[in-house]
C-alpha cells in the first residue's frame, strides 16, 4: 500500500533532483553570493552583508537599465502581445485564409533565426553609412531622420528593442494562432446572426476566448523584457556609455569585465524578485485556473 | 516492489552520478598511463592562428609522444572574460595566453600564475633569445610569470595613393594630422576611420595620447594601483581628451555604432585615407592595398609634456597555471611555442611579430613590416595598452565617459572627474 504513495513520487525524482541542482539550488547559492565581495579567480569570498545591494540602489546605471527594461516591457507588451493577437486575428479571418499560411511563414521565420545571426543583421541594417535604414530613409527624402540609430544615446536602446519586436512578434502570433483556432465556431455564428461586425466579433468573442494565452503569452513578454540580454549585447554591449544598458548586460559587464561577482549576485537576484513580482501581480490580474 | 526497486535502483545512480562529479575533480586523471594532458587555453578561435597552433601542437606531440594537449580557444573580449572564470575553477587549463601589465599581474595576485623566474634562468640558450625587454611586463616584484609570444605596436597607416592625388605629406605633430585631415575631408573622402561600438578602440588613442601629453612620472603613479597618491589629476589628461575630440569630425560617421572590423573595411576598401591600426593588423591591410600602405608614428603633440618617440607597445605572451600538476611539460611547451623556429615562422604565416629576436628579417617580412617593427625597436620609451596598463574599474569609467563624449554628451572634464572617483575607489 505505502508504494501507491511513494511510487508517483519517484517517478518524478530523477526530474526534481536535476531541476534541483541545476535550478534551485544555483538560485539559493546565488542568492549567497550576494552577500559577499570577491572575484572570480581568488577563492577568498569577504562577507558583506547587505553591502552589494545598498552600491546598487545607489547606482546611476541601474536606475538607466531599469529604465530600459521597463520601455522593453512596455513596448513588447503593445507590439508582441496585442500586435500578435490582432495579427493573429486577421490571420484567422475567413477572408485571409487563403493566404494566411504564406503570412505566418513570413512572420514566424525570424523565431527560429539564431538570435545572433538577426544582431548582426541588423548591424548592418542600422549601419550609419551604408545600412538599409539611412538608405530608405534617404530615398523617401527624409534625410534629416538620418542618424546612427545603434550609435546615439536617444535611439540606441529603442533601435534595439525594434530588433525584439520584429523577432518574437511571429511566436506570440503563433500561440493566438492555436488560441484562435479552439474556439468554438458556434459563437463567431451567434455573433453573426446578432449581426456584429469583425471588430465587435474581436473584442466580445476573441479576447474573452483567448484570455488563458493573453495571460501565457504577457507573461513571457514580460519576464523576456527584463531578462533580455542578446540583443543589446550583441547590438550595442549597453553603449554608447551606458545608454542601452538593459540589467543583464549590467550583471555581464559586472561579472566578466569587472570581475565583481557578489555585485553581479545582486544583480541577478534583483532580476529574480522583479520577475516574480511582475508574474505574482499577473496571476492575481488574471485569475488564471480559477475560471477558463 | 520490483517496479519500486528499479525506480530505487535508477535514484541511486543519478545520486552517484552527481556526487561523483564533485569527487572526481580533486583526483588526477593522469595516473592511469604514461600519457601527461595539458589543457592550453588561448585566444585565436579564428583562421589563420587557428591552423597554425593546431599545427605546433601537432609537431609538439610528435616530439614529445608522452604528452597530449587539448587546445580550446575563444576570440578576445570573450577571452577576457573567460580566463578570470576557468582559471578561478577547480580544474584551470596548465598553459594560457595573457595580455602583459596589469591584465596578468592579476592573475599573479591572486595566485594563479607560477614564477617562471628559475626556468628562465636555468635555460639562458632558449630566453637570452627573447627581447629582454619583453619580460618585464610580466615581471612583478622581479619574478617572472609569463613568457612573451609576440609584440605589437600602434601606429598609424595611410593610403599613399590618396596622398598622393591630394599633395600630402604623412604627418609629423598633431597640427599637421588636423590640417591633412582637413584637407582629405573637403576632397570628400573620410580622412580617419574610426569605430568605437567596443570602445577598447578609443582607449588605444587615450593610452597614446596621455603618453605624449602627461610626464612619464605621473603616469607611472597613476596606473599603478597600489600607489595612493596617483588621483589622474594632472590636467595633461583633460588635453589628451581635448586632442582625441579634434579628430572627431574627421572619423566615419556614427562611429559608436561601428565596430572596429569595418572601420578597417572602410581602410582596405580604399574608402578612408588614415587608420590607427595594430602592427598585427598589417597582415589584413596589406593584401588589398599592397604597395599603396604606408605607416608613421603617432604625432608629437606641441606642448605635450611626455615622451614624443615612445610608442605604445606591448608584448601577449603565455603563462602557465600555478596549480598545474606538470609544470616541466608546461614550461617545455612553452618553450617550443617561443623558440626562434617558431617565431620566425610566426611572422609569415600569422603576420605577429615574434618577442623572439632578429625573426622579422627580409626574409620572411615584407619591407612595411620591417619599417612598422622598427617603430618598436627605435622608440625610446614603450607604453601597455592602456586598457591592460591600469584597473579595470578605471578602463570602464574611461570607456564609457568617452563614448558618451563622442556622442557629444559628456566634456573631457566630466569624463576625467568620473575617471578619478573610479580611480579614489580602486586604490581606498
Amino acid at each position: 500500500m505505502l508504494s501507491r504513495k511513494v511510487v508517483p513520487f519517484l517517478y518524478i525524482a530523477p526530474c526534481l533532483l536535476l531541476m534541483g541542482i541545476f535550478v534551485y539550488y544555483p538560485i539559493l547559492e546565488n542568492f549567497r553570493f550576494s552577500f559577499y565581495e570577491f572575484s572570480a579567480f581568488s577563492p577568498d569570498k569577504v562577507f558583506v552583508g547587505f553591502e552589494n545591494f545598498l552600491t546598487l540602489f545607489k547606482d546611476e546605471v541601474f536606475y538607466i537599465a531599469l529604465k530600459n527594461n521597463i520601455w522593453y516591457a512596455v513596448i513588447s507588451i503593445i507590439f508582441q502581445v496585442f500586435g500578435g493577437l490582432v495579427l493573429a486575428a486577421i490571420l484567422e479571418d475567413p477572408i485571409t485564409r487563403l493566404a494566411s499560411s504564406f503570412f505566418r511563414t513570413v512572420f514566424f521565420l525570424p523565431v527560429v533565426i539564431s538570435i545572433t545571426v538577426i544582431a548582426l543583421l541588423f548591424s548592418f541594417i542600422y549601419n550609419p553609412d551604408i545600412g538599409l535604414l539611412n538608405s530608405l530613409l534617404a530615398i523617401l527624402g527624409l534625410e534629416e531622420w538620418t542618424r546612427a540609430w545603434l550609435g546615439q544615446s536617444e535611439t540606441a536602446i529603442f533601435a534595439v528593442i525594434a530588433v525584439s519586436q520584429w523577432q518574437s512578434i511571429g511566436y506570440i502570433m503563433m500561440l493566438f494562432i492555436i488560441a484562435i483556432q479552439a474556439i468554438p465556431k458556434e459563437l463567431y455564428e451567434a455573433a453573426d446572426i446578432d449581426g456584429a461586425g469583425k471588430i465587435r466579433k474581436f473584442i466580445y468573442v476573441t479576447v474573452p476566448q483567448v484570455k488563458e494565452m493573453l495571460f501565457v503569452a504577457s507573461l513571457i513578454t514580460l519576464t523576456g523584457a527584463f531578462t533580455v540580454f542578446n540583443e543589446p549585447y550583441i547590438l550595442t554591449g549597453g553603449g554608447p556609455g551606458n545608454a542601452s544598458e538593459v540589467l543583464g548586460t549590467l550583471l555581464y559587464n559586472s561579472a566578466f569585465f569587472k570581475d565583481q561577482m557578489g555585485y553581479a549576485s545582486a544583480i541577478a537576484t534583483v532580476i529574480l524578485i522583479l520577475t516574480l513580482l511582475v508574474s505574482l501581480v499577473q496571476m492575481k490580474l488574471f485569475k488564471t485556473g480559477k475560471d477558463g | 516492489m520490483k517496479r519500486l526497486a528499479i525506480v530505487g535502483i535508477f535514484s541511486m545512480l543519478f545520486l552517484s552520478l552527481i556526487t561523483g562529479c564533485n569527487s572526481s575533480a580533486g583526483t588526477s586523471s593522469s595516473n592511469d598511463s604514461d600519457t601527461i594532458e595539458l589543457r592550453f587555453f588561448h585566444r585565436w578561435p579564428t583562421e589563420p592562428k587557428k591552423q597554425y597552433f593546431e599545427k605546433a601542437v601537432k609537431e609538439f606531440e610528435e616530439l614529445h609522444p608522452n604528452i597530449k594537449i587539448k587546445t580550446e580557444a575563444v576570440l578576445n573580449d570573450s577571452y577576457k572574460e573567460k580566463i578570470r572564470v576557468v582559471l578561478g575553477s577547480k580544474n584551470p587549463p596548465d598553459v594560457y595566453f595573457s595580455w602583459s601589465g596589469e591584465f596578468a599581474y592579476n592573475f599573479v595576485r591572486a595566485g594563479q600564475a607560477l614564477d617562471l623566474t628559475e626556468y628562465i634562468n636555468s635555460d639562458k640558450e632558449w630566453s637570452g633569445e627573447i627581447i629582454e625587454s619583453q619580460f618585464k611586463p610580466f615581471t612583478l616584484d622581479e619574478k617572472t610569470y609569463g613568457i612573451p609570444w609576440s609584440t605589437d605596436g600602434k601606429a598609424f597607416f595611410y593610403n599613399k595613393k590618396i596622398f598622393n592625388d591630394l599633395n600630402l605629406e604623412p604627418p609629423a605633430t598633431w597640427s599637421e594630422l588636423i590640417e591633412v585631415s582637413e584637407k582629405i575631408k573637403e576632397a570628400g573622402i573620410t580622412p580617419i576611420t574610426f569605430g568605437s561600438k567596443a570602445p577598447w578602440t578609443i582607449s588605444h588613442y587615450i593610452g597614446s595620447l596621455n603618453e605624449l601629453i602627461v610626464p612619464e612620472d605621473v603616469i607611472a603613479k597613476d596606473y599603478d594601483p597600489n600607489n595612493p597618491e596617483g588621483d589622474f589629476s594632472h590636467p595633461g589628461y583633460v588635453k589628451a581628451l581635448e586632442k582625441f575630440m579634434e579628430l572627431e569630425p574627421y572619423f566615419n560617421k556614427g562611429v559608436n555604432s561601428v565596430d572596429h572590423q569595418y572601420a578597417r573595411e572602410l581602410f582596405n576598401g580604399g574608402k578612408a585615407a588614415i587608420g590607427y591600426f595594430q602592427l598585427a593588423e598589417i597582415g589584413l591591410i596589406e593584401p588589398s592595398l599592397g604597395e599603396d600602405l604606408g605607416v608613421f608614428n603617432t604625432p608629437g603633440i606641441e606642448g605635450g609634456e611626455g615622451n614624443p618617440n615612445s610608442i605604445t607597445a606591448a608584448p601577449e605572451g603565455i603563462m602557465i597555471s600555478s596549480k598545474t600538476k606538470h609544470p616541466e611539460e608546461a614550461m617545455e611547451f612553452v618553450k617550443f611555442l617561443t623558440s626562434k623556429e617558431k617565431g620566425t615562422e610566426q611572422l609569415k604565416e600569422v603576420s605577429e611579430y615574434s618577442a623572439v629576436k632578429g625573426t622579422t628579417t627580409s626574409e620572411n617580412a615584407s619591407p612595411l613590416q620591417e619599417e612598422a617593427i622598427d617603430l618598436i625597436v627605435n622608440a625610446d620609451k614603450t607604453y601597455l595598452w592602456f586598457d591592460t596598463a591600469v584597473d579595470i574599474a578605471i578602463v570602464d569609467a574611461y570607456l564609457n565617459g568617452t563614448q558618451q563624449m563622442l556622442d557629444g554628451k559628456k566634456t573631457p572634464e566630466e569624463v576625467m572627474a568620473d575617471v578619478q572617483a573610479a580611480s579614489q575607489k580602486v586604490k581606498k
